[in-house]
Order: C-alpha cells, then structure tokens, then sequence
C-alpha cells in the first residue's frame, strides 16, 4: 500500500511540474518596455508619432532598469538614445548617452570613443 | 479502487514520454558548441539579414526584432539602429558586400568579439483556395571576429495555418472560408512569428556572460538539426 501511495505522490509531482512549466518566472533580466515593437513601428511607418513612441520606449528602457534583474539599461540603449539627441543636433546630450553606454558596458567602449571623438571633430569644424 | 500495478504502469509510461521526448535525437550545447565555450565572445554585433524571402520588407522589419533576444540570453548587442545607419554611410548595408567582407574588419571598426549573420530563408504565406500557410523561417550563425570561425548555427521555423476553420460544405462554404483566409493573411503580422521563430533559436545558444549561467549550461539538451545522414 505505501508503495503506491508513494508512486502517486511522485506521479502528481511530476504531472504538477509538467503543467505548470515555469509559472514563477523570475523577472527578466533587462525591462525593454515596448522598445521592439515600436522599433518595428518606425520601419512599417516613419512618421513622428513613431519617432516619438520609439524615443519613449528608449526611455523607459533607462527608467525601468531598476525594476529588472540585473537593475542595467539593456545593452544599446544608452547608444541608441545618443544617436537620436546627435540626430537632432544635440551633441551634448548625444556625447552625454555615448560615455553612459560604456561605464555600463565596456565592451562598447572601443565605438563609443571612436563616435564621440567623431561628434567632437564635426562640433570643432561647426566652431570654425 | 485503481491497483498499484496500473499506477506504476502510468507512472513508468509517463516517464519514459518524459525522457524520450518525442522520438527527437537529441544533443548537448557543449558537443553541439564547443567552439563558444571555447572563444567565449563577449560582444555580438547584429548584420542586417541576408534576405531570401519575397518580401523586400522583410530585411528591415526582422532587424527590428533580433536584437532582444540575443541580449537577454547574456551578450552585449550592439545598438542595432546606430550601426545599420553607419553600414549604410559607409556603403556595405547590401549584405551582398557585407558578408563577404573579412571578419576582423568588424573587430576593427566597432571592436566586435563576433558577428551575428542571420538569413531569412522564408518569409510568406503559400495561397491555397481553401488554406494557406504563413511561414518565417530564420538561420542564425555566430562568426568570431578573431578566427572567422562558425561559432554556433541553429535554424528556427514557424509554420501557422491561417485558415478560419472550414465550416461545412457547399459552395458558399468554400467562399465564406476563402473570404476568411484573405481576412486572416492581411492581419497576420509576420513580426510576431518572427519572434516566435527567434525564441527557437535562442534557445539552442550557450549563455553569454552577462548571464546567471554563463559557461554552466554545456549539459542543456537541444533537437539535433544535423541532417539525416
């Protein structure tokens, strides 16, 4: 009799396991809000309401950092934003994102050097 | 009153379904993918897809959604947007060209440890009078900028019928469910299964460093893709 009590502890364990599949998902490890989707919407459209919806999704990525597991800005996002301030003239702020990116990552430390050095030699020439 | 011998019955039948999966072979990412285990690339810079489909669209949307995925598996993606612009000022989006290049250019000019090459092998809905399939089919390979080895390959297919359900017969039948196929064809969004078919891929790729099991997941089994030989 225990045997089979036994057996059908470890059956319902089993079935249980197999029916749930992960249903306590641990948060993500990045928070990319809608940052994909909207991506994709200036693609299908460029209009400046996607432009927009794409900068403030970028946005939240930087803002909801905290909340994901490892509490970073996903990896391009910083970058991402400075592309869009140089874009629209502003290279301060671009230049501001570009050193962001790489304390975070250092990987993109070798083309966030070589594109601020490009943004300060185009400011210089601007200056002339 | 059920016996002790069916339940031991079930439960050794439900075992074997468990380890056996579904009559698939199956392999370990470390036999599979030795050589990431080996180079350990840190960093993944996104190429815009080689595109084979007959949507020209396609190219630019899929770009769209590779990113993610690869970045959440613990590598550092480099900003997909900021580099395709680049690639097209500098003359080398057309991946014709690209592809070709040698790979420690990738290394030199954005400090790459690796590429990502990505072919959209298909990316349409086959036209049937009564059903019609939608397909997203993506290749993925990682090339290390160093030894211009293929580091990892894998291959994600996402088939779904787009038919509305045939509902009954008779000719108005036919056409109320070819009404429907077109109706469900001009909402169907590839970028979705796009996705889809990306998270069949990724889950074949050893983790990447900024992962909680970076260099611990060579045991993880996945389907053996190897052609029949």
């Amino acid at each position: 009799m225990k045997i089979g009590k036994v057996i059908s502890v470890v059956l319902a364990t089993v079935v249980m396991f197999i029916v749930s599949g992960c249903s306590s998902s641990p948060k993500p490890l990045y928070n990319y809000g809608d940052y994909s989707e909207s991506y994709y919407g200036t693609k299908k459209e460029a209009t400046t309401e996607s432009a927009l919806e794409y900068q403030k999704a970028l946005e939240y990525c930087i803002s909801g950092a905290d909340g994901s597991r490892s509490g970073r800005v996903p990896p391009g996002m910083y970058a991402n934003l400075g592309y869009l301030y140089l874009k629209a003239g502003k290279s301060d702020k671009a230049i501001e994102n570009f050193t962001k990116e790489k304390t975070v990552y250092p990987e993109a430390t070798f083309f966030m050097d070589k594109m601020i050095n490009k943004v300060e030699v185009a400011e210089d020439k601007n200056d002339k | 009153m059920i016996s002790k011998k069916s339940i031991s019955y079930i439960a050794a039948l439900t075992l074997a379904f468990i380890l056996s999966g579904c009559g698939a072979t199956y392999v370990t990412k470390g036999s599979e993918f030795p050589k990431m285990y080996e180079e350990q690339p840190k960093s993944l810079l996104i190429l815009p897809p080689m595109n084979e489909s007959t949507d020209a669209e396609a190219k630019d949307y899929y770009m769209t959604t590779a990113e993610m995925p690869f970045a959440l598996m613990g590598y550092y993606t480099f900003p997909v947007e900021m580099v395709t612009d680049i690639m097209k000022q500098e003359g080398v989006y057309d991946t014709e060209i690209l592809y070709n290049l040698p790979m420690n250019k990738f290394h030199e000019y954005f400090g790459a440890d690796a590429v990502l090459m990505t072919r959209i092998k298909k990316w349409d809905v086959s036209y049937m009078v009564i059903a019609s399939t939608l397909t997203v089919s993506i290749e993925a390979k990682i090339i290390s900028t160093k030894t211009s080895q293929e580091l990892w390959k894998y291959v994600g297919t996402v088939k779904v019928d787009l038919s509305g359900g045939n509902s009954g017969g008779g000719l108005a039948g036919l056409v109320a469910s070819a009404i429907a196929t077109a109706i469900n064809t001009a909402a169907a969004d590839y970028v979705t299964y796009a996705h889809q078919a990306n998270a069949r891929i990724i889950s074949t790729l050893p983790a990447g460093p900024y992962s909680e099991i970076y260099m611990q997941d060579q045991g993880v089994e996945l389907i053996d893709q190897t052609p029949e030989r």
